[in-house]
């Protein structure tokens, strides 16, 4: 008997372990990165390798969580690929061509973040349109009215600004000479997302709204108030992007960021996010921020053509979106045995 | 009654709008086809052009900008852009050769359509004769490759890498070729690092790219960027694979931060193209020739390749403030 016993718990901690939802973006990571240690040799695996993909996954990572969050809500947010360079314009025309102090350029390139982020939460919970629109919508607009107001203001469309020492350690440093300081941002900020999500009652709120909008007001949830936060949310984390890329290249470009829009997606996405909400988490958005990271710098190390990296990426979505359906559906299937 | 005294103005409004542009008797129309208005060198080219327009305006003409959204698909767009710019009864266009195959029938169109052309910023002289354009201005992307080529090797550099950010793109190609090709002929030797298309415009792919090239090839000892933002970029890969002031960048174009690092030293050189003056020259040549028949004789204006380093920077951060450059 007691042998049965253990055999049947060991058996259902392997189940538990295979219903995990990470558990398909685990093996993804470690599937990819095994592929790329074996082709990229010694550089890859030691620091410098870990530093080189991290830089990468600090960036789109801090943009990938509250878009991942938004997605789980049932949301896209297309416009952070105008906020970045948006707030990155904003903080460096206020610091470097007002000469007015570190700190104001910041509030006020993390001031725009939130300000759009509060525009597509209200019109998406104002109207009928779906957030892909909206989004879309004002990702234009923000686009068009920095390229003007940077013309009209600088009459021309780079602003450069050199940080003070303090400002530069805090938003724009390679500890070490390697690990961009981004990377310690993108670990704060998980740790704030996977509270919300999974500690706080509003977690239960954002899966909730992604799995039935309807229900979820009926049972009392403000929803709204939800929506537009988390958008505020994403307006926020990619006005952080823009301003540390400021602090970190020393100057602010017009264009650019675009390629943030679907990278967050798909970071979301490779980390098991269900794609139309209800489902997903803070650990397998990271691991899906990290496995696209390994991809896009592995092909570098591994002398591979670029090009074959966006093949890769792009398999890797598909298998993904595939593996996820195949284990939602073990799980149910465990579950309604249980029942 | 308002509303009627709305529609009535709008309607009256775009009937003289479409007169406008009908008019045979206005001055010339200008189309140019450039590149997205938001990339800081070709604010400089749109800026050039735009001050040409000035002279048609006096002439009741005017200078119409076309550019694509993205670069996702630069040589078809260009293309659909000349043939709006035909659709919508250009009195003359400049457009670059960006992509022949792309662009090729599109430029045949504007001169079956008896359209003076004048290609400028990429493609060469041999672009215009192939075509049947008035003229070419701009620069000659492999000499301006080749300049930086020679510069570097001449610097003391034996091994270059271009770095490829728009693979496909013929200019970026010349640019890259030319590179190799100083860095050969003056005694080193060269290579070319291709990047993901989508990794345009990204100055952390681009950092990382170039860090990760050259933790695996520490040969190199010279890199080539094709643009102001990927130079800053490539300046930070360089730093943060530990090789400052062993690998020596130098970089298409400029703005305010390269010439700051000429002056600190972290960049040793940029190859300038003088994009105001291709907008400025290629539209004005084609005003006056609109307008009086005029002609310039000479054919392939070069605005190009003019090297900015430590010796000529001050000079050129006063042309900068002077607004010049």
């Amino acid at each position: 008997m007691p042998t049965s016993h253990r055999t049947s718990g060991k058996h259902s901690a392997l189940a538990t372990f295979a219903r995990r939802p990470e558990t398909g973006s685990l093996i993804g990571f470690v599937v990819v990165f095994a592929f790329f240690a074996s082709l990229g040799g010694p550089v890859f695996i030691g620091a410098p390798g870990w530093s080189s993909w991290l830089n990468i996954a600090a960036e789109v990572g801090i943009i990938a969580l509250p878009v991942g969050l938004l997605m789980i809500s049932g949301e896209f947010d297309f416009s952070v690929g105008s906020v970045v360079p948006a707030s990155s314009m904003t903080a460096a025309m206020l610091s470097g061509h007002y000469d007015l102090p570190a700190f104001i350029g910041i509030a006020g390139g993390l001031g725009v973040g939130l300000a759009i982020g509060f525009v597509n939460g209200l019109l998406v919970t104002r109207t009928s349109i779906p957030s892909l629109i909206v989004t879309i919508g004002v990702m234009f607009a923000v686009m068009g009215l920095t390229l003007g107001t940077a013309v009209l203001i600088k009459g021309s469309t780079s602003v450069s600004y050199v940080p003070d020492p303090t400002t530069k350690a805090l938003l724009g440093q390679f500890i070490n000479g390697m690990f961009n300081v981004a990377i310690l941002w993108w670990i704060g900020f998980a740790a704030v997302f996977f509270y919300i999500l999974h500690i706080s009652p509003v977690g239960n709120w954002i899966l909730a709204i992604g799995g039935d909008r309807e229900s979820a007001r009926n049972a009392g949830i403000p929803t709204a108030k939800v929506t537009i936060g988390l958008f505020m949310a994403s307006g926020f984390c990619a006005a952080f992007v823009g301003v540390a890329q400021v602090m970190t290249y020393q100057q602010a470009q017009v264009a650019g960021g675009q390629a943030f829009i679907f990278n967050s997606i798909m970071c979301a996405v490779i980390g098991g996010v269900l794609l139309n909400g209800g489902a997903g988490s803070i650990i397998g958005i990271l691991l899906g921020t990290m496995t696209f990271a390994v991809v896009n710098q592995g092909v570098f190390f591994a002398a591979l053509d670029p090009n074959v990296g966006s093949i890769i990426v792009g398999a890797l979505l598909l298998a993904a979106v595939l593996s996820n359906d195949s284990f939602r559906a073990l799980a149910m299937r465990v579950a309604a045995k249980k029942s | 009654m308002k509303l009627i005294k709305i529609l009535a103005t709008t309607t009256a409004l775009a009937l003289t709008a479409s007169f406008a542009v009908a008019d045979e008797h206005d001055g010339p129309d200008i189309f140019v086809i450039g590149d997205k208005p938001d990339d800081p060198f070709w604010s400089r080219v749109k800026l050039g052009a735009e001050h040409a327009g000035l002279v048609a305006e006096m002439h009741g003409g005017s200078v119409t900008w076309l550019g694509p959204q993205n670069y996702d698909n630069l040589g078809p767009d260009a293309a659909e852009l000349i043939r709006q710019a035909i659709d919508q009864g250009a009195d003359a266009i400049v457009a670059p050769n960006w992509v022949p195959e792309a662009m090729d029938p599109a430029f045949e169109a504007v001169v079956a359509a008896g359209i003076p052309l004048v290609i400028f910023n990429a493609g060469g002289i041999e672009a215009a004769d192939r075509l049947g354009a008035l003229n070419y201005v701009g620069t000659v992307d492999y000499r301006s490759g080749y300049a930086a080529g020679e510069y570097l090797a001449n610097d003391g550099q034996s091994n270059g890498a271009c770095l490829n950010s728009l693979p496909g793109a013929a200019n970026i190609e010349a640019f890259c070729s030319g590179f190799q090709d100083g860095m050969i002929e003056s005694g080193g030797s060269g290579s070319v690092l291709q990047l993901p298309a989508t990794a345009f415009g990204d100055s952390t792919a681009m950092a990382q790219a170039v860090r990760a090239h050259l933790l695996q090839n520490p040969d190199i000892d010279a890199l080539f960027a094709i643009g102001d933002q990927d130079t800053n970029a490539a300046i930070s890969g360089v730093q943060q694979a530990g090789r400052m002031g062993a690998v020596e960048v130098c970089g298409m174009n400029f703005n305010d931060s390269i010439l700051a690092n000429i002056q600190a030293g972290t960049q040793a050189c940029a190859i300038d193209q003088q994009g105001y003056q291709q907008g400025y020259f290629a539209t004005s040549i084609l005003i006056n020739y609109v307008q009086y028949g005029t002609t310039i004789a000479t054919r392939e204006i070069l605005t190009g390749p003019g090297i900015i380093d430590e010796n000529n920077v001050e000079l050129v951060i006063a042309g900068v403030e002077a607004g010049a450059r």
